[in-house]
């Protein structure tokens, strides 16, 4: 580890809330002191900002610049990051660059949303004409698409995503964060009756809009221990891609961009998916996780139902996936989404994770996703390694 | 299904981009889409430039409105716009000439309809008499 590494040295994160009646800013608010908190670090040295768009303030362009007056910092360096499910992760990349620029020096990559209190989103563009008529209205009707040409070429059992749910409700069952509605176990019955949204597309595959937020401190490892800051992680490579294979018109919606992705950050840091200790898949439906067991090389191609049958997935392990929950069972806070992900990771690479807890603090893979385009899979993907 | 009344939001053109010849297509009961002729391709929805040049140099051309199912699913859960719909048969059709195309199928149970089935253009109705471009199971 250089000196000049950089480092996510601490973490923050709200309880996720449904109709909590409070704002973006208010938990933005509750995770920066958090992080404040948790770091000992005085306000007056954090000179980056990160932001991510939410959605329930998204319909005011200067959100960012308003959050940095409510919070009372006075940035060199501010971030405004729309790439939905992918801006935790890529506001930790933008700061790690522009750290190294030399245009801050401690950054703070903030993600809160309160959607299920206030939706402010309108995506225009072409939906009104092309997509709104046709009756997909959101995600889920998407996803139902997606899943069923999946099947189609590769088969899919629906007991491997009743097991992704099943076990990441365990996970949220140990998450004091996780909604509270959620924090009961599930069966296979429950999934398999579970209401169908969008068919093969039940409602236990899926998210459940909430409220929330969550913090992270990026600098480099000197400034770090020069903090006093005991516990860091290394994020050692990142890659996203946004619209994949966009100037294609019949691209196979099967293949996602995390195939791109993978080559690139287990090149990169030099690990293999075998160096692995968890695995926090960014999970707004559980057809996702299994593409990105696939797409990141745990399992091949279309084989993701029977590496789910055969592996324990959970905290125990021979892969951890999520263990806290993920957003499937701990709530999806808007688009601070990405950012439980990453919390989870972080949180286990610190030894945090108390019940939860994995064997293999040394390396963890964090990954986003953002926005459903028109007749694909998902519109931007990140993917991150790190290392203790 | 075409004939029930629903409360679906009639859209409006030229939101996006220029949208007019999709329009009146459709007034002729014709599906035009864009088409960029410098790569021979369709692509749609519409867009402000060619998506395989970057160029504005793009047409409307006809097409067939033929083409295969890819990808299918059925929404049952209510929303905007889908009162007197449900359950929905939602599908994303291949068109022959090498473009996709969100639509819904119109003369088939949903539960029937399944990917690699053919299909045909038909035409479904929004508000009180705009036409929108559906498709219908060949054979059925």
């Amino acid at each position: 580890m250089s000196k000049d590494s950089i480092v996510i040295a601490g973490y923050s994160e709200t309880p996720v809330a449904f109709k909590s009646g409070r704002s973006a800013y208010d938990f933005a608010g509750e995770a920066f002191a958090g992080l404040l908190a948790a770091t000992g670090l005085e306000k007056a040295l954090v000179d980056g900002l990160s932001v991510t768009v939410p959605l329930s303030e998204c319909a005011n362009p200067f959100f960012a610049v308003y959050m940095t007056e409510a919070l009372g910092l006075s940035p060199s360096w501010l971030n405004y990051g729309g790439i939905g499910g992918c801006s935790a992760t890529g506001g930790v990349a933008r700061a790690a660059a522009a750290i190294r620029d030399g245009q801050a020096e401690v950054a703070v990559v903030l993600s809160a949303d309160a959607p299920s209190t206030n939706w402010a989103a309108n995506y225009g563009a072409w939906r009104g004409e092309f997509q709104d008529p046709v009756g997909i209205m959101g995600p889920p009707a998407a996803f139902g698409l997606l899943m069923s040409r999946y099947e189609h070429q590769y088969g899919l059992n629906y007991e491997a995503l009743a097991k992704i749910a099943i076990t990441q409700r365990e996970g949220a069952l140990l998450n004091e964060n996780a909604y509270v509605k959620l924090q009961k176990p599930l069966s296979v019955d429950d999934y398999m009756n579970s209401r169908m949204i969008a068919d093969p597309l039940r409602l236990l595959d899926c998210v459940m809009f909430c409220d929330g937020g969550n913090a992270f401190l990026v600098t480099t490892e000197g400034k770090a221990k020069a903090l006093g800051l005991a516990k860091m992680v290394r994020p050692t490579a990142y890659a996203e891609v946004t619209n994949f294979k966009g100037d294609e018109a019949t691209a196979d919606i099967t293949e996602t961009g995390f195939s791109q992705l993978a080559p690139k950050v287990f090149g990169k840091s030099g690990l293999t998916p075998g160096d692995i200790g968890s695995f926090h898949p960014y999970d707004d439906f559980t057809i996702a996780v299994m593409m990105q067991l696939e797409d990141f090389g745990f399992c091949p191609k279309g084989r993701g139902s029977d590496y789910v049958m055969a592996t324990d997935l959970s905290h125990r392990g021979e892969l951890p996936v999520n263990t806290g929950g993920g957003q499937l069972s701990a709530g999806q806070p808007g688009l601070a989404s990405g950012g439980l992900n990453l919390a989870e990771a972080v949180r286990q690479m610190f030894g945090e994770a108390g019940a939860r807890q994995v064997a293999n603090r040394e390396t963890a893979l964090v990954t986003g996703i953002g926005v459903i385009p028109y007749a694909r899979n998902w519109g931007a993907s990140a993917a991150m390694i790190l290392e203790a | 299904m075409s004939e029930q009344k629903t409360q679906r939001p009639v859209p409006k053109a030229n939101r996006f981009v220029e949208t007019e010849a999709f329009w009146q297509g459709i007034e002729e009961r014709e599906l035009r889409l864009q088409y960029c002729p410098d790569t021979e391709q369709f692509q749609h929805y519409p867009r402000p430039v060619s998506i395989y040049t970057g160029k504005r140099n793009l047409e409307w051309r006809k097409v067939a409105g033929t083409g295969t199912v890819y990808a299918c699913t059925i929404v049952r859960v209510p929303g905007p716009g889908l009162d007197g719909r449900l359950p929905l048969s939602v599908v994303t059709v291949e068109l022959d000439e090498g473009v996709r195309i969100l639509g819904n199928v119109l003369n088939a149970d949903p539960v029937t309809v399944a990917i690699g089935q053919r299909v045909e253009l038909a035409w479904d109705t929004i508000g009180e008499d705009t036409a929108y471009p559906a498709f219908n199971i060949v054979g059925t």
